[in-house]
């Protein structure tokens, strides 16, 4: 009995669902306030990402007749619901009530449906900018994913476990300062996964209106803002445990301080570069960053990780 | 993109270190020039009904109502008024004049067009 | 691969104005458009003759809410020439500094769009905060940032003085420095230039060809400047370069823009340092004598003609506006051929779209 309600503490509290959704709302909310003040505005105020929800909940929700109603009305729950699983395997300041032995794995494999679910939700909606924008959706997959595999492959290959906990823990020196080439390939595989400013392809604003998600509207497209707020979550909490674990790691203040600095480097990036062309992120992808991963992999190797 | 330098750094650390140069109006303040070409208003003692705003005027937003020589009514529509000022520049008794009153606007369409001058015959 | 059609527009994200674009798709690379103007036709020449001249320069002024003083004073140069009346020196050196000020607030206006439309987010919301300056200047001359409403047939209704004078000399210090630090990122960074370099192009030859003018022309090559070819005085007193790029490119356009503000800011200093003294304006009758004449002048897009017909009346018989938008809206079925669909905002932004300018 007692491992039941521990179970769903875990999971609807905390590291579950109602943690992760403060913590969404707290990342947007951070996240545009800075890209605000960078550009000289002021942003908008603490309780605006749920607002926007909240009002996203009361619109009309339609469809054009061509759309497959049943395939688009699952797609952003099997997104949200490929996140929250994934949240529940990263650690948060050292609490990890549900880890086992390879869960990087499982996390990797579940963050990435997401973007499937991105690229089919394109397909069902017939429309032109919903296809077109689909199609960009997975050639961009295709450009940053092996590099990013790579990039977080290399920490597991150091500390010697596939277990995110243990990689954690075994951190003597934050991984930033001995692997900065996969932490660095990393960051920009996250930026292409989020497809956030200037990786923001397949939803580009003066292209293709919004990408995949152009005909969704009311409670889909909640949900689907929804998940994508908690990818950033879950992406930015991956990337601390990975590259900054540690014994210090158990103070839950230097957590929330290092989780804050890279959302701020996000940010950051969004503010700096104009947004790549396809082929230039192609080029990128393949050019740039698989061959700096495989450096930072071959190195490790060589080290004897 | 292969290189990662930007040189967009510098300055977007300088904004991020100063005040943003947006508002948060109504909450903020927010002033209006002298000169703001606003609401049209008119010293009524001194309109002769010579209509010469009437006739510039490019939205026909002044009427003149007369009821012989020395009887007469300007009636001015904000919701037709293009606030160019025409009216200012073409009346010679220095009569009618722009404010700087930026919400002329009305709830009530029976309140939206304005009396300017009211000029009945002197009593005998 | 099949071939898709993707509409941009009327209601487009990437448009000011309403414009409908038919884009034939296949993959990433456009192989065809078609272009339909009129969205935004209002009928302002038609309407123009049923209103008095001194009416109509108000109802030229709301063609272009960018271009706006420059409509007015081609317009005006046209009646002036037509009644034979001369413009004080103190009213013509006004009239071009807003013309001047106006240049580079349609300049800055467009960077920022250019930006936007690049996904260069931070880039827009400088050149705009930028762009307040500007505007704030204009709004204590005349009382309006966009509709001015300066021009009267016969000169110009402002004044300056020597307080003001002072004021707007050090604001434009910092526009300046503003402007310095946007032609080194123009310069300098490497995701606008690759996104802008090779993309866009016009030769010289297609550029003879589909009359083009303005910074589009001279961003080709070609060295046609209305200001300095047949200069009208203040003109003739101010010195100022023409700014031309062989390249052909929107990098180029983006060079020659932002090069025209630094000009601009030189001649607007010139113009505060020479104002002469003396009326603003002379008194214009209300009939017009009959003739026709054609008015021309340098508008930020380029040159605009104004054709005025009168009777004898006190209303214009005929007046026909061509404006400079409409030669770059020609050249755009060259431009989008064979690039990607990301390559289309830049492409169009490029070219400085005005539709309420083409469409009248």
């Amino acid at each position: 009995m007692r491992e039941l309600l521990a179970a769903l503490f875990n999971l609807l509290i905390f590291p579950g669902l109602g943690f992760l959704f403060v913590c969404a709302m707290a990342f947007e909310w951070g996240d545009r306030r800075l890209i605000a003040r960078f550009q000289g505005r002021v942003g908008p105020p603490w309780y605006q990402p749920f607002a926007d929800l909240i009002k996203l909940l009361a619109k009309e929700d339609i469809l054009p007749n061509d759309a497959e109603e049943t395939t688009a009305a699952v797609l952003p729950m099997l997104s949200l619901a490929a996140v929250l699983t994934a949240a529940l395997y990263v650690p948060v300041a050292g609490y990890a009530p549900l880890s086992f032995e390879g869960d990087l794995i499982v996390v990797l494999f579940l963050l990435s449906l997401p973007t499937l679910a991105h690229f089919l939700a394109g397909w069902v909606t017939v429309g032109v900018y919903s296809i077109l924008g689909g199609n960009r959706s997975l050639l961009q997959f295709f450009s940053y994913e092996v590099p990013f595999l790579m990039a977080l492959s290399t920490p597991a290959i150091f500390n010697g476990s596939w277990t995110i906990a243990e990689i954690t823990a075994r951190q003597t020196v934050w991984n930033i300062f001995i692997l900065p080439l996969a932490f660095l390939v990393a960051l920009v595989g996250l930026i292409g996964k989020l497809k956030r400013d200037p990786l923001d392809i397949p939803k580009a604003k003066s292209e293709m209106v919004a990408g995949p998600l152009t005909e969704f509207s009311g409670r889909k497209l909640a949900l689907w803002r929804l998940s994508m707020d908690m990818q950033t979550v879950v992406g930015v909490f991956l990337l601390v445990n990975l590259f900054s674990g540690g014994a210090s790691m158990l103070a839950p203040l230097a957590f929330v301080f290092k989780a804050l600095a890279i959302l701020a480097l996000l940010s950051t990036a969004s503010v700096l570069y104009a947004r790549l062309r396809i082929d230039q992120l192609a080029h990128l992808g393949w050019r740039v960053l698989a061959p700096l991963a495989l450096l930072q992999l071959l190195v490790t190797v060589w080290m004897g990780g | 993109m292969v290189r990662f330098r930007s040189s967009l750094l510098p300055e977007a650390l300088h904004t991020l270190l100063r005040r943003p140069g947006t508002v948060q109006y109504p909450f903020g303040p927010a002033e209006l020039q002298e000169g703001y070409r606003g609401r049209v208003m008119a010293h009524g003692e001194r309109c002769k009904g010579c209509s010469l705003c009437v006739r510039d005027c490019p939205a026909f937003a002044l009427e003149l109502e007369r009821n012989g020589k020395e009887h007469y009514r300007l009636i001015y529509h904000p919701d037709r008024c293009a606030y160019c000022g025409q009216c200012e520049q073409s009346c010679r008794f220095d009569c009618i004049y722009l404010t700087n009153e930026f919400v002329p606007g009305t709830a009530d369409l029976e309140t939206l067009s304005v009396v300017l001058v009211d000029h009945k015959p002197a009593e005998e | 691969m099949t071939k898709v059609t993707i509409p941009i527009g009327p209601q487009h994200p990437l448009l000011k104005e309403p414009l409908s674009f038919l884009l034939t798709v296949e993959g990433e690379q456009v192989l065809e458009s078609t272009l339909r103007l009129g969205y935004v036709h209002r009928g302002i020449e038609r309407l123009c003759q049923e209103r008095t001249y001194v009416q109509a320069v108000h109802l030229i002024e709301r063609v272009c809410g960018i271009c706006s003083h420059i409509h007015t004073t081609t317009y005006c140069q046209g009646v002036e020439a037509l009644s034979g009346l001369q413009v004080p020196p103190r009213g013509l050196y006004l009239r071009t500094f807003l013309c001047e000020l106006e240049r580079i607030h349609s300049h800055l206006l467009w960077l920022g769009v250019l930006a936007k439309n690049m996904g260069f987010d931070t880039v827009f919301m400088y050149a705009w905060r930028d762009r307040e300056i500007v505007l704030d200047v204009m709004e204590e001359l005349s009382g309006g940032r966009i509709s001015h409403a300066v021009n009267v047939i016969g000169g110009v209704r402002i004044d300056l003085d020597a307080a003001h004078t002072r004021s707007i000399q050090q604001r434009f210090d910092e526009l300046e420095r503003q402007v310095e630090k946007a032609l080194a990122l123009i310069n300098n960074e490497p995701s606008l230039k690759a996104r802008t370099q090779g993309v866009g192009l016009l030769s010289a030859e297609q550029v003879a060809r589909y009359c083009v003018v303005g910074p589009v022309a001279r961003a080709s090559g070609v060295d046609v400047d209305l200001r300095r070819d047949f200069p009208r005085p203040p003109y003739d007193q101010l010195k100022f370069n023409v700014i031309t790029h062989p390249a052909g490119d929107v990098w180029a356009r983006t060079l020659v823009r932002v090069q025209e503000i630094r000009e601009s800011l030189s001649l607007c200093r010139q113009i505060l340092a020479q104002l002469p003294d003396g009326p603003t304006s002379v008194a214009m009758k209300r009939r017009v004598p009959p003739g026709e004449v054609v008015s021309r002048s340098e508008a930020p897009r380029g040159e605009v003609i104004y054709y005025i017909r009168s009777d004898g009346s006190d209303k214009p018989a005929r007046l026909k506006i061509r404006t400079p938008t409409l030669t770059a809206l020609i050249t755009l079925a060259d431009q989008l051929r064979g690039v990607n669909v990301a390559d289309v905002p830049v492409v169009l932004s490029g070219v400085d779209l005005c539709i309420a300018c083409a469409d009248r």
